[in-house]
């Protein structure tokens, strides 16, 4: 069987997939998705007793345009928490797209942006680069890294970030990366200085980031957009990855029945051998 | 001297360098401005750098247009491109402060960068399913582990595991908090202690690999 | 997002429709000329962003600071012109100035940092006894102790796995194989995912779901 498959156009395949990706958009089946521990965690991190009014918080936008589907609804969701729980947030990424994903999270999370005050409650550093150097800087001094936000004010200029300088004002750090920038955060924030800190990564990060969460550097992590659909119905508000968790289920569904396929073949090519 | 220039004192630089952060995060309790300066004038240089593989491109483009390489025709569309956003961008640097305000830049970030910059990367989704039936056959016991971990982890990742199978989910989460615990401490364990070895291997010169070539 | 209204907003919408269509004409169909077109496109707008905003940044963080009466600015700016002496053959040295700060920075920074979370934090969470969960958690407290020490025996590679180190090693490598098997299914999740954003971009655009 193994023998036919491989003797099939590889694109034959790729159809498949991209067509069967499609068709749970048009016709939505609504699987349950249970809840991880990790999840509740990050959630219960930064919501209620966990946040106090007038708190600083990190969010790094660690990932382009290409990751959106990955991280962003859980961002949307973190920023919306914080936000509802008085906390302010600073926005800052090391993305030379990070200006497209700041003002996709002012679209995805409109509601609870247009009732904050940008300056106030919200501010939008923009752009880093350094990458580890930069990061610590960042704990050191803020002013050194950005003596403005994105749009040019100066940062003391600024009411929220008046008195916030240095990891002593911060209260937490919530970064969703594709790569190292959270490995930066927790080795020049969490791990020296103590900062709470959570990841918000993609899902292949979630393999390196469940044992910090284990061994409690991370106090919650999300998993790529399962995690993020998670947080979503915490929130109870349905977004992006609940929308797109039926499609995912399609083509995981594709990829398990590939690899059963493709090892029924070999072992019924061991049985023909011998 | 000549050499002198070349080698020691780089690896002099290197070595000072280290070990200004090593003494402030060892002996200080809070940032001092010495490791604070470097670590600003680091931040800098890595900015200034970034320009560096823009300018290999172009100038690789260029030939190419020049000599009339193969397919040089797309080498001049790279080079418009560039060239049309480039100055639109800091048109509006110039003239605004931000480079968004420019309509053209803006309108090319938003509607060319975007999709491109999300299509490109997904492609690998087709290639990791082509792969699942050519190559991921569990030929021993070694892939075998491999894929049975792999596939209750896929089953536990999408809703859809544990609508057939209740355990399908409980099992992938057992792999993803336990069963993949060791594998993956090991790896963060063993590769910062390779760092080090690396670090200490470069300090002393041993290693100059990265110290950008040119006539020792 | 809601589906644009304004023209330039329409059109831009059906470019990058169009735009994803010629990138997926390569895996879909074969490599060809739109394909390729679409593919150095990319390279030249994505090559612009990250020059327009370096340069902005450069401005913000280094030159207006500069201007502003900084004067200590100055020799990380020189330093960061330095590099591009890596284009000239016979002045290439000149650039390893600016790298050995990069670098020593970098593993100073790396290294402190790394130690406390990557070694001591994973052994102490490796070798703490489980408080609660019975006898499943004392199994996986075992599980991950003997699989991080076989696995680690795995990496030593100053003496040969053989004799009292073969089976041990095996083993190790049996446990690093789980965690790659693992790592794999995320990595399908999160490749999927980015596709299955594509798909739904491909649907929005036709209006056949909202947007």
């Amino acid at each position: 069987m193994s023998f036919s498959l491989a003797n099939i156009d590889r694109r034959v395949f790729y159809w498949i997939l991209f067509i069967a990706l499609m068709v749970p958009f048009l016709n939505p089946i609504g699987f349950p998705i249970k809840i991880a521990e990790n999840t509740r965690d990050l959630y219960e991190g930064i919501t209620g007793d966990s946040v106090e009014p007038g708190d600083v918080w990190i969010i790094n936008f660690g990932y382009g345009v290409s990751a959106w589907p990955e991280c962003h609804p859980g961002v949307t969701v973190c920023a919306k928490a914080l936000l509802r729980e008085g906390a302010h947030i600073i926005l800052m990424g090391p993305h030379t797209d990070v200006e497209l994903t700041y003002k996709h999270l002012l679209d995805t999370a409109k509601e609870d942006f247009d009732a904050a005050t940008y300056g106030e409650d919200y501010v939008f550093l923009g752009y880093i680069t350094g990458y580890e150097s930069a990061i610590a800087q960042l704990a050191s001094n803020m002013r050194s890294v950005y003596p403005t936000d994105h749009f040019n004010t100066p940062l003391d200029d600024i009411p929220m970030m008046q008195d916030v300088n240095t990891w002593h004002d911060v209260s937490g750090v919530l970064s969703s990366d594709t790569g190292d920038w959270g490995g930066y955060f927790l080795t020049q924030w969490q791990e020296p200085y103590g900062v709470p800190m959570a990841q918000i990564g993609i899902a292949m990060l979630g393999s390196t980031g469940i044992p910090r969460w284990l061994a409690g550097n991370y106090f919650g992590m999300s998993v790529g957009s399962r995690g993020g659909a998670e947080l979503e119905m915490l929130i109870d508000e349905p977004g992006d990855a609940i929308i797109a968790m039926d499609s995912i289920s399609v083509s995981h569904l594709l990829i398990v029945i590939a690899v059963i396929l493709a090892n029924i073949g070999l072992l019924l090519e061991r049985g023909r051998g011998s | 001297m000549s050499q002198m220039l070349k080698r020691e004192v780089v690896y002099a630089i290197t070595g000072i360098v280290t070990v200004v952060m090593f003494l402030e995060y060892f002996f200080f309790l809070e940032s001092q401005a010495w490791a604070e300066m470097i670590r600003t004038w680091t931040i800098i240089i890595y900015n200034i750098s970034l320009g560096l593989g823009a300018v290999r491109l172009v100038m690789a483009h260029t030939m190419r247009v020049q000599r009339r390489r193969e397919n040089w025709a797309f080498s001049g569309i790279l080079l418009a491109g560039l060239a049309i956003m480039l100055l639109t961008g800091l048109a509006g640097y110039f003239m605004t402060g931000q480079q968004t305000n420019n309509a053209i830049y803006n309108w090319l970030f938003n509607w060319v960068y975007t999709p491109l910059g999300a299509t490109l990367y997904p492609i690998t989704g087709f290639y990791i399913f082509s792969a699942a039936y050519r190559a991921f056959r569990a030929r021993n016991i070694d892939a075998a582990l491999m894929l049975i971990a792999g596939c209750f982890v896929i089953l536990s990742n999408a809703p859809v595991g544990e609508a057939i199978w209740v355990h399908f989910a409980t099992i992938g989460e057992w792999f993803r908090f336990n069963g993949q615990v060791p594998g993956m401490r090991t790896f963060a364990l063993v590769g910062t202690l390779g760092m080090i070895a690396y670090g200490f291997r470069a300090l002393l010169g041993k290693e100059r690999g990265f110290y950008a070539g040119g006539e020792e | 997002m809601a589906y644009p209204t304004a023209t330039t907003e329409i059109i831009g919408l059906w470019t990058g429709w169009v735009l994803m269509l010629m990138i997926y004409s390569y895996p879909l169909y074969k490599e060809n000329p739109v394909y390729r077109f679409a593919e150095h496109l990319y390279i030249a707008v994505m090559l612009a962003v990250n020059l327009v905003v370096n340069f902005s940044n450069v401005m913000r963080i280094c030159i207006r600071p500069l201007m502003g009466g900084n004067i200590t600015l100055i020799v990380p700016l020189i330093l960061g012109i330095m590099i591009y002496a890596m284009l000239i053959p016979e002045y290439r040295w000149v650039s390893r100035y600016p790298i050995a700060i990069m670098v020593g920075a970098g593993f100073g920074l790396g290294i402190r940092g790394s130690i406390g979370p990557n070694i001591q934090d994973a052994i102490v969470s490796t070798i703490t006894r489980p408080t609660d969960g019975g006898t499943m958690a004392w199994i996986n407290f075992l599980y991950i102790a003997v699989g991080l020490i076989c696995s680690v025996l795995y990496f030593l590679l100053t003496y040969e796995h053989s004799g009292a180190l073969q089976a041990p090693t095996r083993l190790g490598r049996l446990f690093i194989m789980v965690a790659l098997g693992a790592y794999f299914g995320n990595t399908v999740l999160f490749r999927f995912t980015m596709l299955t954003g594509r798909a739904q971009f491909f649907l929005q655009v036709l209006k056949l779901i909202p947007m």
